[in-house]
């Protein structure tokens, strides 16, 4: 019976270990979210519609990820990143799908923030590029929201 | 003068090093997309919401939006891939109401979306959005209700990703984007542009929902005609918009109104 309780306690405890470290990992992609829609905040005032969809991940310091988004000619587009790390630095930059550069010049970075804009030339699939380029720590969470007018 | 030319040199290594920073902090003007699918992890397209497709077809020429606002809210439907797909039509029509702001087709969209969500045990978490859609529409806070409905298919869709049914939610999405297709092909054959028919150059979102819909195949609980028929319709669609950076024909853009149009009159009918 004793040996039944401490195995059930074991359990237990390592049951809430993993659900305690789930949470914080969610947590922290959605505390990166929050830093992204920060950014996007004085772009909603110039009538950009943010969408509800974002992306989000764990990246280490020197590492990239691409996504893949459908863009509209015609419509004016902003990417913006977001970090909890606050002396993290990230990036954010759009690419055709020819790979060339395709954003406008007033992208920015804002040490846990950054944001890239575009007007697309032509209807088709984009390559955003979101970095982490220097974190303190050894994964850094990060999420990306855009919005469209 | 050792200390003067100390503090130049000082001086010139930092312009140096700060100029080679910003240069280090710049994005190449060319990257390797191929070498890039390789080396990196390419996420998913996040699905445009029709409204994306309508403001650029706003900014090509007047609509007259109030043409387009269905007044069916489609069948009632047991089966639950036959409701996520209309309820992801019935969101696209709050978008085209929107534009019209035909504030009663609204409301009836919000309370439809509200009983959509219920054959999806996700009522819920819609609860909140449909109440204030059907709020803003009275007001007539067009912007409010854009993000209300954005708002609805990305809870729609994380509450179903939570009760372990991606693939629903991945037919919601399909459903939004086959009646935004109808739409913007209709809107373009009325009044053909190359402008308006470029809007269709999505051959990588038509990619991605032909993938998930072939994985679908493989389920029992998605073995039906409605599916099979629309991943048929996509097939077919495909050679019209993969046409790289040549034009999409006036014939072409018919004929996709024509396929769509099939396709969303079988998701929102009884056989």
């Amino acid at each position: 019976m004793n040996a039944f309780v401490k195995l059930l306690v074991r359990r237990g405890l390592f049951i809430t270990l993993v659900l305690a470290l789930v949470t914080i990992a969610r947590a922290s992609v959605d505390d990166a979210q929050s830093f992204a829609l920060q950014a996007a905040e004085p772009y909603v005032k110039e009538g950009f519609q943010v969408r509800e969809d974002y992306w989000g991940g764990d990246l280490g310091s020197g590492e990239k990820k691409a996504v893949r988004q459908q863009l509209f000619k015609g419509n004016e587009y902003w990417f913006w990143m977001g970090t909890e790390v606050e002396r993290a630095k990230i990036s954010v930059h759009i690419y055709d799908s020819e790979g060339k550069l395709a954003e406008q010049p007033d992208g920015w970075e804002k040490g846990h923030f950054a944001a890239a804009h575009i007007v697309p030339k032509s209807t088709g699939s984009y390559f955003i590029i979101v970095a982490v380029e220097e974190s303190p720590e050894e994964r850094t969470h990060w999420a990306l929201v855009y919005g469209f007018r | 003068m050792t200390l003067l030319l100390r503090y130049l040199t000082v001086t010139l290594v930092a312009v140096a090093g700060m100029l080679i920073c910003a240069r280090a902090a710049q994005a190449p003007q060319h990257i390797d997309i191929k070498q890039l699918q390789v080396t990196t992890k390419v996420e998913n397209v996040v699905v445009p919401v029709p409204d994306e497709i309508f403001a650029a077809l706003n900014k090509l020429g007047p609509v007259n939006w109030k043409e387009y606002v269905r007044s069916s809210r489609g069948s009632n439907f047991r089966e639950r891939p036959r409701i996520a797909l209309l309820l992801g039509s019935i969101i696209a029509d709050g978008f085209i109401a929107v534009q019209a702001q035909d504030a009663p087709a609204v409301k009836e969209i919000g309370q439809r979306v509200l009983t959509l969500s219920n054959g999806l045990s996700v009522r819920t978490s819609i609860t909140p959005h449909a109440k204030a859609i059907i709020e803003a529409a009275d007001k007539k806070k067009w912007q409010n209700v854009r993000q209300e409905l954005d708002r609805t298919q990305n809870s729609v869709q994380s509450a179903m990703n939570e009760l372990h049914d991606e693939k629903l939610s991945q037919l919601v999405s399909l459903g939004g984007w086959l009646r935004g297709t109808e739409v913007l092909t209709s809107v373009v054959t009325k009044n053909f542009s190359s402008g308006g028919a470029e809007l269709l150059h999505q051959s990588d979102l038509l990619e991605y929902f032909e993938g998930k819909l072939r994985d679908l195949q493989t389920m029992p609980e998605f073995n039906m005609q409605l599916l099979q028929e629309i991943q048929g319709a996509l097939v077919e669609v495909k050679p019209l918009i993969k046409v790289g950076s040549q034009k999409i024909s006036a014939e072409s853009v018919k004929r996709i109104n024509e396929i769509t149009t099939r396709l969303d009159y079988a998701i929102v009918t009884k056989d």
